[in-house]
């Protein structure tokens, strides 16, 4: 059974876990070889990670975000739309805090998709010092089968 | 470095997009989707014929595109895209922008643009604009 419309709406302003989330070495340099791209200079990250240190720091596995949105992983959910601000740049070695919220849930039907929910959140990365590094404004789709 | 509104960015080209690494961008980060790892799951779903690119990945594509151009990956400032349709592993992609306005702000030249990731014979997979730090 689908989950409801106004199921779905409660689900806005609940904050994440967050939490600590560290750009390790081994895994950037892994990230820019499937981005196929050489490492930043100068122990910088790549700028995909204003997307990648916060989701990963959020507090919650994708599966675990996944049962918060009472989705589920088989039935495809994915990126619809993804904005972020970098401040100052993300560095290599650095432990950075996360915070962030589900922001806005949109049920949509469309002809070849069906039933599916859009799901809005946001998320910020904060230095040690709790200055503002990037933030990631993110909105996932989640088909909604019977 | 001399720019000027509506100047094209040079495109940036992936031949061939690879589904070991999607694999390793799943293990990466612990996603659990079947439709990035296994072509039978996203035929079922409908999605594809083949393994479906995760959206970063086709996302870093675009800001390599502006760093190669600018000489600095870490030139973004700001990103907004939105998915429009799926890249599949085997597809060949190429990444493109234009300048669309030119702000000399107090601390750097900044570049807005439009960009956007084409699967090559195919449909627009992902559109969007960036705000990009320019040498001056």
């Amino acid at each position: 059974m689908v989950i409801g419309e106004q199921e779905m709406q409660k689900l806005v302003g609940t904050a994440f876990p967050g939490g600590e989330y560290t750009v390790e070495p081994w895994e950037h340099k892994l990230m820019c070889d499937v981005m196929l791209t050489p490492e930043p200079p100068g122990g910088l990250a790549h700028p995909i990670y204003a997307y990648q240190a916060t989701r990963a720091g959020m507090g919650l596995s994708i599966d675990e975000f996944f049962a918060l949105v009472h989705a589920d992983p088989d039935d495809g959910g994915m990126f619809g739309e993804h904005q972020s601000e970098l401040h100052t740049p993300i560095k290599v070695g650095e432990t950075y805090v996360v915070s962030g919220r589900i922001t806005g849930t949109r049920r949509k039907e469309g002809r070849k998709a069906g039933l599916f929910d859009m799901v809005d959140f946001e998320l910020e990365l904060r230095g040690a010092e709790g200055d503002l590094v990037a933030v990631s404004w993110n909105s996932w789709v989640f088909p909604r089968k019977n | 470095m001399n720019v000027n509104v509506g100047d094209a960015i040079p495109d940036w080209e992936v031949k061939d997009v690879s589904a070991e690494k999607m694999k390793i961008f799943s293990a990466l980060i612990r996603d659990p989707n079947p439709i990035h790892i296994d072509a039978a799951a996203a035929q079922a779903l409908g999605l594809g014929q083949r393994e479906i690119n995760q959206g970063p990945i086709s996302m870093g594509y675009l800001i390599n595109m502006l760093g190669d151009w600018t000489g600095d990956v870490n030139c973004v400032r700001r990103l907004k895209i939105r998915f429009m349709a799926n890249v599949e592993a085997g597809d060949d992609v190429v990444a493109s922008g234009t300048i669309m306005g030119i702000n000399d702000g107090q601390d750097e030249l900044l570049a807005d643009c439009e960009v956007w990731l084409d699967v090559r014979g195919g449909v627009r997979a992902m559109s969007g604009t960036a705000t990009v730090a320019i040498p001056r």
